[in-house]
């Protein structure tokens, strides 16, 4: 792998010479307390590791997977014509390894049986800078194994105090800090030296931590537990963790027509199995009736279900359900009462 | 296939919804080219009383009277759709609905009350068959212009079923609720609106009436952590929709 060096009083520059890969987009302010990936027009009002602006308010999934996506226009006379505006290549700058991982969950999901066309026409366009993090309280990518990333990524910058160690992932990354000239420079024993220091010290970091061994037979053991009705009780089924979610992909589809009552388009939109609609079929049936069937179906996706198809949970531990819950449910602290709760969760069965 | 005829009427209310069709500056040619709309009363005259395919209906029922004009388009409506707040959940009309009409009508107009035929107020479904409702205080317009064409398709609109909160979040939205510890309905509150106010920085205060299954019990446990008192919260949730089956009974003793 090669690695070359980026000195901090170079980022800016560096920003500024990626725009000829693609439009930039990194984390910047939205909003009065939040940050979002937006296409970047001033380098200096880039935030990278700056407190309290951690996490954007939606991951990289907006990018490929966008919240409402128009498919196709239809007309009886014309028939259906793709809606798909051709975009440009884009550049995503400052991603964390958390988000790195639930783009690789998105890409396996997308190139299933079915091959998602309308989500890797966009990825393929997107080129990912990550860039290593400092948790706060809410992040626990380390207890689910997502705080360190080997692919995914074009480029990854890691900290090292006066400047960064950049990891080139692929050939377009390789062409990026090659045609750089001397903003890169090469590293010495004392970089490496701090680098060494930053992955020991990473791991003790974590404020919050949680144990996932094990847990698919546990959920299993605690279906009938009385935790899901408690947490039925409490959720309102927004919809808000599963739109902040990174790995979260569940679409709806409608067709919309025109005021001919002839012509329309075809869009599909993030959709959400906290909703009631969602596992409602014709003639009113609802494999999910209850909202605390609803949460527990969600959570049992995340930790259990996904697992079983893919070997690993969906969850990527970047906290956002945790942070914008207007319930208050702390998602890790569910993991930690059924997982090791005994005197609270139980079966709801009598023992035989 | 002769056009659809529509009829687009009111009772008591601001007549904000009429005046949100009219505002479909851009679309009321195609509408007017769509539909033969022989009954409008805010936008034209010589308004016929003839058997409809749509009848749109704005306002609440307050008078007798009222009752017997909304039966009389209910008769002769193939379809009757509630448009607003007040058509659909009763609205800022039906907030003291429990409270005694009679002193209601003295504190208000004084002795000239007397001759006012008030009646307890009703949102249209508590006095005929209401097909579908398009939310809103007032009506978005783009719902509207979206219902007319799944209507003229022989659809049912798709509205949709989950609260503002998704739409909010779709929009990338900072939460006002969580983050700025504003009062919001969004948990509890239909989306349809594009969350027009919490895009702006303003609370929700619910005037697409409350979703399916809203969590009204959480919403009000929610409000009282963010310091609101218990009877803010009770107007706060009743203003526009005191007569929707979701929050009738919750504060009132009926």
């Amino acid at each position: 792998m090669k690695i070359v060096k980026l000195p901090k009083n170079k980022t800016n520059d560096f920003i500024e010479h990626l725009q000829s890969f693609g439009e930039v987009h990194a984390p910047q302010k939205k909003g009065k307390k939040s940050c979002a990936f937006q296409p970047v027009t001033d380098p200096s009002k880039v935030l990278i590791g700056e407190e309290g602006f951690l996490r954007t308010i939606l991951p990289l999934k907006k990018y490929f997977h966008k919240p409402v996506d128009t498919l196709l226009k239809f007309s009886p006379k014309t028939g259906f014509e793709d809606a798909y505006e051709e975009e440009g290549n884009k550049v995503i700058f400052g991603v964390h390894s958390c988000d790195i991982h639930a783009i690789l969950s998105l890409d396996r999901v997308f190139s299933g049986k079915y091959v998602d066309t309308y989500y890797f026409r966009r990825r393929k366009k997107v080129a990912i800078i990550g860039i290593s993090c400092v948790p706060d309280d809410l992040c626990y990518c380390q207890s689910m194994g997502t705080s360190f990333v080997e692919e995914g990524f074009d480029l990854f910058l890691s900290d090292v105090g006066d400047g960064y160690l950049v990891k080139v992932g692929t050939s377009l990354g390789d062409d990026m800090v090659s045609s750089a000239g001397d903003m890169m420079t090469g590293y010495g024993d004392s970089d490496i030296n701090e680098y060494k220091r930053r992955i020991n010290e990473f791991p003790s970091l974590f404020k919050t931590k949680v144990d996932e061994a094990d847990l698919p037979a546990i959920l299993d053991m605690e279906y009938k537990s009385e935790i899901w009705e408690e947490m039925g009780n409490r959720c309102f089924n927004c919809g808000i963790c599963s739109m902040v979610c990174p790995t979260c992909f569940c679409f709806d589809v409608n067709d919309e027509v025109c005021l001919d009552g002839e012509t329309g388009e075809r869009k599909r939109c993030w959709d959400s199995c906290l909703f009631k609609s969602h596992a409602m079929v014709a003639g009113g049936h609802n494999f999910r009736e209850s909202r605390a069937d609803r949460f527990k179906h969600r959570f049992l996706h995340k930790h259990q279900a996904f697992m079983g198809d893919f070997g690993r949970p969906s969850c990527v531990g970047c906290g956002r359900c945790t942070q914008d819950c207007p319930a208050d449910i702390h998602f890790v602290g569910m993991v930690k009462r059924i997982k090791d709760d005994i005197t609270c969760v139980h079966s709801g069965e009598e023992e035989k | 296939m002769p056009k659809p005829k529509v009829g687009i009427f009111s009772l008591t209310c601001c007549e904000g919804c009429q005046l949100e069709i009219l505002n479909c500056e851009d679309e009321l040619l195609d509408i007017l080219g769509a539909i033969d709309l022989v009954s409008f009363g805010m936008a034209q005259s010589n308004n016929l009383d003839i058997d409809l395919d749509i009848a749109f209906v704005e306002g609440t029922v307050v008078q007798r009277s009222e009752v017997a004009i909304l039966k009389k388009i209910r008769d002769r409506s193939k379809l009757l759709v509630a448009i607003g707040a007040c058509a659909t959940n009763g609205g800022v009309a039906a907030i003291d609905y429990d409270k005694d009409r009679e002193e209601l009508k003295r504190i208000v107009y004084g002795e000239a009350g007397d001759f006012i035929p008030s009646i307890t107020p009703a949102a249209l479904h508590e006095h005929v068959k209401v097909d579908f409702a398009l939310q809103g205080c007032p009506i978005e317009k783009h719902q509207f212009i979206n219902a007319i064409g799944y209507l003229l398709h022989g659809d049912l609109p798709l509205l949709p079923e989950y609260p503002v909160c998704t739409e909010c979040k779709r929009k990338e939205n900072e939460c006002v609720l969580v983050q700025h510890n504003i009062p919001c309905m969004g948990p509890i509150t239909s989306a349809g609106c594009d969350a027009r106010c919490p895009s702006h920085y303003l609370g929700c205060d619910g005037c697409f009436g409350p979703v399916d299954e809203a969590n009204v019990a959480m919403e009000y446990s929610i409000m009282k952590e963010k310091g609101m008192a218990d009877d803010e919260i009770s107007r706060m949730m009743q203003v526009f929709a005191a007569k929707s089956p979701i929050i009738k009974g919750q504060f009132k003793g009926d």
